[in-house]
Order: structure tokens, then C-alpha cells, then sequence
């Protein structure tokens, strides 16, 4: 090599990091002050609890709270929330611009991010995700659905290494929202992909639990170090994580996270208490056990807060129940507010959660400023005697004397039901009791049917109940609950005959009522309008009709409890798999 | 005898098979699918659940998905795949079959050492204040359940500022190599679920043993033993344990199948990675290849075990002799 050449190459090289020194733009972690963020220490490890194994190392191949848990450690999305405000905020994509009218989306990513092995992210990483996973149907826990807009699909091109674009058929404001799907590495899974010439149904198989810990690369700020079948989840920090905290230090702090496998729930608090585990999410149930060994001196902190994820339980009574006398009480929106004055939320909130929860918002978070319209005045009292006022005016009056009610006309039935709810679940038990009980001193009778929580949807789809007790998760935007809250959509299972004929047909309108009708246009205007305070009225409107005419009755809004050792600093709480919603990177050891 | 065996091992086969058939019945008999508790996860979609259910082949007539399950056993030994897990049934179940198995050997010999003698001493001396005080914790760990006992060790230790309350190793010890240091930490977690699940199993053999030993005690030969001049250890011995433990020598053979099924609480309560708590789960969750193998494994080790006790009958007692 002559002396000229060697020369231009060093040139060429100091150029290149000079470069890449500039395009590499790290995210800075910062602005948490409030939230009690300090600046940490780098070093330590911490052990938080797995509640089962995982059933697989990849996120798209199945659907599984505990791989979501891991994998939110080792991946991120384009974009990602705020720890405090919930708005969203760049992660992957370092900034977009959304054009034509709404409908063209295009994300500038963030330059010089490395997979934990070192190779470059760039957009044909998102492109191979998005196209093989994410929109691909036959992938088990990819939302296909969520990329067809009326009907028609949403495309995505390259623009360049660093930039992709998504064309939407029509305006849809909460797609931004969505993107916060983790992004998976093309140079270690095409060949599971169609892509890579496999079957579409193929990619499902891709690092099966047993695979090599070294191959599930990713971008997040740990990296899979470890699996021990049905013990333990070991990973390790990602050297090439690209996110600093305030004063520009690497995040995370932490050198290792493990994740240990324990089923049960008291298992799990012994754990914590012997020091095993050092950080635990409990219900309210067992607040009071913890919090009195905290304030006994114990070496944790037991925190509360009332975060906006988590699942409101609510009452729906079935519209389509197959009684022809039911049905039409419960159809009627009179009668499910006099039963509401049954409903003793603040005796639940009490004895269910330990105090631990406050009154229900309805379908939007009392904390979700953005969205939520006080509707407190509509959840009334807990008083039975006007309770009875207003089925007597229904004419729903114990005719024959026997001390339960009976259904309006000549020899009415007796007003009684089956209360469907899950057998295996904290607080369900106990608040189907008290409704029982005090339904009965409304002469109502309530005959008590448990079954499983995880077959409370399907049973509610399958129409085979009466009144049911169930919960759905609170998410940020109300468009991202579409399918539960509008008549007609898929899992609005109070009213199922308003559902279409067949899917992706329109619902059936003659079955609604007028309040409905105008709750289903409201989402569909909602869904497509870009002007946020139309969105906003809109969805205020909503939340007053539901308040109104209580589709399902909402009982309360647990707070979010959660258990950290003293040996940490930075917790923020984090209810468990909110991809885009991870303050892990943040926690160091003191 | 091996023809003998080799009969009853053919035997087996119809059994086995009528046994499957029953399982796989019952798995299908309990209401909803697999694809239930998914339904929940906005992502999933009324398609998905369509193609997912033809990924599983859970769109098919029952019948063909059972002769092609037995078909895939008889041709390949390929005993299906996990709907969870999308991996072989038998890989998933090797996976924890070494801890499972460890863990009820380990229990049934400790059992054995301390319910034989136990049984025996308490027999010899029915009146004593020790057999008294002996048979009074034996009715004790006999009524408590072992997921009980397990969660009162727990509570016990956790009181006393230990750290080892469910797993077999502290965190630090998961997936590590074997060292001294390992082994210790082993023994340091093993002593709770031996007793947990074991103290039912010294109980209700200690219980056995003295039973048929009282019964043997009395018997003409044991006095014409004595009557001769034998020793009081030869007669206890060679001639009163002797015929006592047949019974038990039973009881041992039908022991097999709890391997699998045997401690499914306590084995959630205790955090232990055995195949209790996955069977569990495969037949709440409707795992349906997981959990007819499982069962089906089961129906083996029973008949498995059945045909060892008679052939250890045969070998410890001559008077059993193979027609």
C-alpha cells in the first residue's frame, strides 16, 4: 500500500467516525424531576418476578404476558410514551411529519443505533418487522387488523436507510399511538420469514425457548443472557442501548435484570420478604401485610398510585338474554340506573381493594387528563330505597308476596339471574357477594355462577349470560378501545345483536337505540378526524352518554400497588406489559 | 418370568389405547378452546382466532385429530407439539422430567427409611408413649395437606430471616454449573419440599407398615419361630417383616403415576420445576397434545408400576409364582 493510499483511507476513516459522531444522537432521558428521577450510579443488578415461563422467546409468535414482560426489556418501537404525561414521544424514530391531510406518515429514525451484537439498525429492520410480522395474519401476536382501514390496507415504503413511510387510505389519528411495536432484527430472523422464502405461518416457530441466547438480538436496554427452563430469565445490559439520562451517562444503569419464574401469588411475596425478589407488583389485598412490615422497619417501600393503565371492573347485563323478559329489562336503560343505586361502590372500594381504588370513570381514566370528562354526578348514590322507587316505577313490584320481585305483567315471573364472574381472581368473589347480598334486600335475586376469569370474554361473546362481572384495561386513547365501546363492535357483547351479520359488514343500526346510534357515529367521526378538539368533544359526548345510559355499569378503578427494595433508586411504577411504557432503564442500585 | 412380563407389557397396548381415547373424550368434554384466553389481547381479532385455529389444526373433525395425534405416536413417535409453546410435546416434557423425577425418588426413599422402621417400632410397642406420641404426629401429617405444611416451612423460615423459601436454589444459583457452594445451596432448599411432600407419605406407610405387622405378629409361625429358639432379631426379620411388607411392595407400584400428578399444589406453592404445575396448566388452558400425553404418560407409569411390584412381589416372596 503506498503511503498516498494509506493516508486517504486513514482520512476516509476519521471522516467516517467524524460522521457517524454526529449522526449518532442518542435520546436523553430527562425532564422526570417531579417524578423523584435523580441521577443514578451505573453497576448493580436487580430481580423482579415472572408470574409464569415464558412460552417463547418471540414476541410475534405468541401471545404471552410473561414474553411480553422480557421482551419489553430487549426491544423498543418507533415511538414511546412519556413516563408522565403518557404523551408520545420519539424512541426508535428520532422525529415524523404527518402530511396530507392526516393520511402519510413519515418517521425519520434515529441514526447510529446498534443491535445488542453490534450490527446497525436501519429501515429495512422496521420494514421487515412491520411486513413479516406486525401486518403478516398468520403471526400469532401481530396486529394485521390494526393496518386495514375501512376495508383497504395501510401500505409502507423506504424512503432511504433512515427513513419509512406508511400511506393510510383515510386519516386516522390514533395511528401515531400505535406504533409503539417492538422492532425485531432482519439479519437474525429472515429465515423464518416469508421474506426469506419461509411460509407465512412459518415465522411463528422463530426462537423457540431453547434457542441459542445469543441470537434474539434487539435494541432495548437489556440483552437475553440466559434461560432456565421454568426457573429463571437472566439478561444482561445492552453495551449499545441508546438512551443517556440527563447529565449524558449511557443508561441503563443496572448491569443485570433477571427474571425469576414463580406461579403463585404468596410464593411470590415470600420471595420479596426473604430478598429473592426485589421489586413486586400486589393487589390491594395484600397491601395492608406489606405496608405494616414496611412501617415495622422492614427494607422496602410499598407505593401506591393511580396510574392510567389497569382494569375498572364493571356489571353488564345481557340485552339479548335468551329470557324474553330479562332481555327487555335489561334493555332498558331505566332500569339499569335503578339498579345502579344498588351497586355500593364506596363498600367495595373499602372491603374489595382495601380502600385501595377510587369511583370509575366511564371507558376513560379519571387520571387520563387528556381525555376524561368528570362524570361523577352520574354514578349517583348508594341508596336502595330509591333504588326500589324506581323498579316500582318500572313496575317491577313483588306481586306474589314472596319477597322477590317480579317481571311487569299478569303473573310475572320472579326477577332473578345468573351473576356470571371468575372464580380464580383476587376481587371478583367478593364484590359478586355484596352485589348479591344487596340486590337481595332489593328484592332481587341473584344466584352466583363462577366460572374462570380467562373465560369471562368468551362467555360474554357467546351471549351465555345474564349479568356478568367483568373488567377490559384503560388505555391512553379512547379509539385504541374501539372495539369494546362502540355498538356493534366486536366485543361489545351487552348488546350482541347489534353486531354485523358477518365481520367487516355494518352492524346492525334497527337493533340500537337512539343513544347508541349516536355513541357508534361518534367513534367513527372520532376515528378519522384530525382536529383534536373535536376529538376531544366528541369523546366527551361519549363518555356523558355512557355515564347516562350505562351500557355495562362501572364499579371502581383500582390503583396500581407496587413493592420496592430500598436498594433502589429511580422506581417508577410500571404495571407490567405496556409496550412504549418501560422506566426499568432508570432504576439503579444505590 | 420375561415371557410372563413380555405378556403383560403387550397387554398394555389395548389398555393404553382405550385409555387415550377416555383422555383425549374428557379433554374435549370441558367447555371453550384454547384460543379463549387470548381473546382479551386487543391484537387479536375474530381472523386471527380463524387463523390461528387452522394453524392448530383445531378446525378439523375431533376424530381426525385424534387418529392423527395416535398416528403421529405409532409411526414417529412424535407424541404432537405444545399449542403454547409451538414445540414438541416429548422435548417440553424431557425438559423437566430430570427435577420430577429427582425429586419423587429422592421422597420415596427418604419416605421408606423413616416409614418402615417407624412402622415397625410403633407395631412392636403399641402402648408405649413413644409409639403413642409416634402415631399421634403420624394422624397429624396425615390430615394436613402438603401444600399446608408447605406454605407453615415457608412461613417458618421466613420468620427465622432465611432466605431459602421455595425453588431449589437461591437466584444466584439458576442455570449455574455444579460446586460445592451449588450443592449446599441444593441441600439448603431441598429439606422443605422433602417434608412438605413427604410427611403424608411417612404417615400413611407408616400407618401400612404397622398395620400388616400387627397382623403378622400374631400369626401362628411367628410363635413357632420363637417357640424353636430363634433369635428375637432373626424372627422380627427374617420372618415377621418379611411377610409384613408384601402389601407395601403394592402400594409402591401404584406410587408411579404421582410423579407426575402427585403434587401439583405443593409443587406451585413451593416453586419447584417439576411437571405437576405444567400439567396443571396444559388442561386449564386446553393444551390438548400436552396434556393427553401427559395423562397418557401417566396411565403408563400405573401400569408400569403395576408390573414391577408383582414381579418384586414374586422375587421377595416365593410363594408368588408365575402361572
Amino acid at each position: 500500500m503506498s503511503t498516498y493510499s494509506r493516508s486517504r483511507s486513514a482520512l476516509a476513516l476519521i471522516s467516517l467516525a467524524l460522521i457517524g459522531g454526529a449522526l449518532a444522537a442518542p435520546k436523553k432521558v430527562d425532564g422526570y424531576g417531579p417524578l423523584g428521577v435523580v441521577k443514578g450510579k451505573a453497576g448493580g443488578n436487580m430481580t423482579l418476578a415472572l408470574g409464569d415461563a415464558p412460552q417463547s422467546l418471540f414476541y410475534y409468535g405468541v401471545i404471552d404476558n410473561n414474553l411480553g414482560l422480557i421482551s419489553q426489556q430487549m426491544f423498543d418501537g418507533l415511538v414511546e410514551f412519556n413516563y408522565s404525561t403518557y404523551k408520545i414521544e420519539p424512541a426508535l424514530a428520532e422525529s415524523w411529519t404527518i402530511s396530507d391531510g392526516g393520511k402519510v406518515y413519515t418517521f425519520k429514525l434515529r441514526q447510529g443505533v446498534k443491535w445488542s451484537d453490534g450490527q446497525a439498525f436501519n429501515a429495512d429492520d422496521v420494514i421487515f418487522t412491520y411486513k413479516n410480522m406486525i401486518m403478516n395474519p398468520e403471526a400469532r401476536a401481530g396486529d394485521a387488523g390494526n393496518f386495514k382501514l375501512d376495508g383497504q390496507s395501510i401500505t409502507m415504503k423506504k424512503i432511504d436507510a433512515n427513513t419509512v413511510q406508511f400511506n393510510l387510505p383515510r386519516a386516522a389519528p390514533a395511528f401515531l399511538l400505535q406504533q409503539r411495536y417492538f422492532i425485531m432484527p432482519q439479519h437474525k430472523l429472515a429465515k423464518f420469514s416469508q421474506d426469506g422464502g419461509a411460509k407465512a405461518a412459518d415465522i411463528n416457530s422463530a426462537w423457540p425457548t431453547n434457542i441459542a441466547p445469543a441470537e434474539v438480538v434487539g435494541t432495548g436496554p437489556f440483552k437475553l443472557s440466559a434461560y432456565t427452563a421454568g426457573q429463571k430469565v437472566s439478561t444482561v445490559r445492552n453495551p449499545n442501548y441508546w438512551k443517556v439520562d440527563a447529565s449524558g451517562t449511557q443508561l441503563p444503569y443496572l448491569n443485570a435484570l433477571d427474571f425469576l419464574i414463580i406461579r403463585d401469588p404468596q410464593a411470590q411475596v415470600a420471595q420479596f420478604l426473604a430478598g429473592n425478589l426485589d421489586q413486586l407488583n400486589i393487589s390491594g389485598a395484600q397491601f395492608p401485610d406489606l405496608k405494616s412490615k414496611e412501617v415495622a422497619g422492614a427494607p422496602f417501600k410499598v407505593i401506591r398510585s393511580t396510574a392510567l393503565f389497569g382494569s375498572p371492573p364493571f356489571v353488564a347485563y345481557n340485552f339479548d338474554a335468551k329470557e324474553a323478559g330479562l332481555s327487555k329489562l335489561f334493555g332498558d336503560a331505566r332500569f339499569r340506573r335503578a339498579m345502579q343505586g344498588a351497586v355500593d361502590r364506596e363498600r367495595i372500594i373499602d372491603t374489595v381493594y382495601n380502600g385501595l381504588a377510587s369511583l370509575p370513570g366511564h371507558g376513560v381514566a379519571p387520571v387520563n387528563t387528556q381525555w376524561y370528562t368528570n362524570t361523577r354526578a352520574q354514578l349517583g348514590k348508594f341508596d336502595l330505597a330509591a333504588a326500589g322507587k324506581a323498579l316500582d316505577a318500572l313496575n317491577v313490584k313483588d306481586t306474589n308476596g314472596d319477597g322477590v320481585r317480579n317481571l311487569p305483567g299478569a303473573g310475572g315471573k320472579n326477577l332473578e339471574f345468573d351473576l356470571t364472574y371468575g372464580t380464580d381472581s383476587s376481587v371478583y368473589p367478593a364484590m359478586a357477594t355484596i352485589l348479591q347480598s344487596d340486590f337481595k334486600k332489593l328484592g332481587v335475586k341473584v344466584n352466583l355462577k363462577g366460572i374462570l376469569s380467562s373465560k369471562l370474554l368468551s362467555t360474554g361473546l357467546a351471549g351465555d349470560y345474564e349479568m356478568i362481572l367483568h373488567a377490559f384495561g384503560d388505555q391512553p386513547d379512547p379509539e385504541l378501545r374501539k372495539p369494546i365501546w362502540q355498538p356493534g363492535g366486536a366485543l361489545y357483547y351487552w348488546h350482541r345483536s347489534t353486531q354485523p351479520a358477518s365481520e367487516g359488514a355494518a352492524p346492525n343500526m334497527a337493533k340500537m337505540a337512539g343513544w347508541e346510534k349516536e355513541i357508534y357515529n361518534i367513534f367513527n367521526e372520532a376515528a378519522t378526524t384530525t382536529v383534536a378538539s373535536k376529538r376531544k368533544a366528541l369523546y366527551t359526548r361519549w363518555q356523558l352518554l355512557f355515564a347516562q345510559n350505562l351500557p355495562v355499569t362501572p364499579i371502581a378503578k383500582p390503583e396500581n400497588i407496587g413493592a420496592i427494595s430500598n436498594k433502589y433508586g429511580n422506581y417508577i411504577y410500571n404495571l407490567g406489559v405496556i409496550p412504549g411504557y418501560n422506566p426499568v432503564p432508570l432504576i439503579f442500585q444505590k | 418370568m420375561l415371557s410372563y412380563a413380555l405378556r403383560r407389557i403387550l397387554g398394555m397396548v389395548p389398555t393404553l389405547l382405550l385409555i387415550s381415547v377416555v383422555c383425549f373424550v374428557v379433554i374435549q368434554l370441558q367447555p371453550g378452546s384454547f384460543i379463549d384466553q387470548y381473546l382479551e389481547d386487543p391484537r387479536v381479532t375474530r381472523e386471527t382466532v380463524a387463523t390461528i385455529t387452522k394453524q392448530l389444526g383445531l378446525d378439523q373433525p375431533l376424530w381426525v385429530q385424534y387418529l392423527t395425534w395416535i398416528k403421529g405416536i405409532v409411526t414417529e413417535g412424535n407424541f404432537g407439539y405444545s399449542f403454547a409453546n409451538g414445540r414438541p410435546v416429548a422435548e417440553l416434557i424431557w425438559e423437566r422430567l430430570g427435577w420430577t423425577v429427582f425429586l419423587a425418588v429422592l421422597t420415596l426413599i427418604v419416605s421408606w427409611l423413616i416409614a418402615i422402621p417407624l412402622g415397625i417400632y410403633t407395631a412392636l410397642n403399641r402402648y408405649g408413649i413413644g409409639a403413642t406420641i409416634t402415631n399421634f404426629l403420624g394422624y397429624i401429617s396425615l390430615a394436613i395437606p402438603d401444600f399446608l405444611v408447605a406454605l407453615l416451612l415457608i412461613a417458618l423460615v421466613l420468620g427465622a430471616g432465611g432466605t431459602n423459601v421455595g425453588g431449589l436454589f437461591s437466584p444466584q444459583y439458576i442455570g449455574e454449573p455444579w460446586s460445592w457452594p451449588r450443592v449446599l445451596d441444593l441441600l439448603n432448599h431441598l429439606w422443605i419440599p422433602m417434608i412438605a411432600i413427604g410427611l403424608e407419605g411417612v404417615a400413611g406407610l407408616m400407618r401400612q407398615m404397622r398395620a400388616s405387622m400387627l397382623d403378622v405378629i400374631n400369626q401362628d409361625y411367628v410363635r413357632t419361630a420363637r417357640a424353636k429358639g430363634l433369635a428375637g432379631r432373626a424372627v422380627l426379620w427374617r420372618h415377621a417383616v418379611r411377610n409384613a411388607i408384601n402389601p407395601l411392595i403394592s402400594l409402591a407400584g401404584l406410587s408411579l403415576p404421582t410423579l407426575i400428578s402427585g403434587t401439583i399444589i405443593a409443587s406451585i406453592v413451593l416453586n419447584l420445576p417439576t411437571i405437576g404445575p405444567y400439567l396443571y396448566d396444559s388442561l386449564l388452558n386446553k393444551d390438548q397434545y400436552v396434556a393427553m400425553t401427559l395423562l397418557l404418560f401417566s396411565a403408563l407409569l400405573l401400569l408400569i408400576g403395576n408390573l414391577l411390584s408383582d414381579l418384586a412381589l414374586a422375587w421377595a416372596d416365593p410363594r408368588i409364582r408365575f402361572e
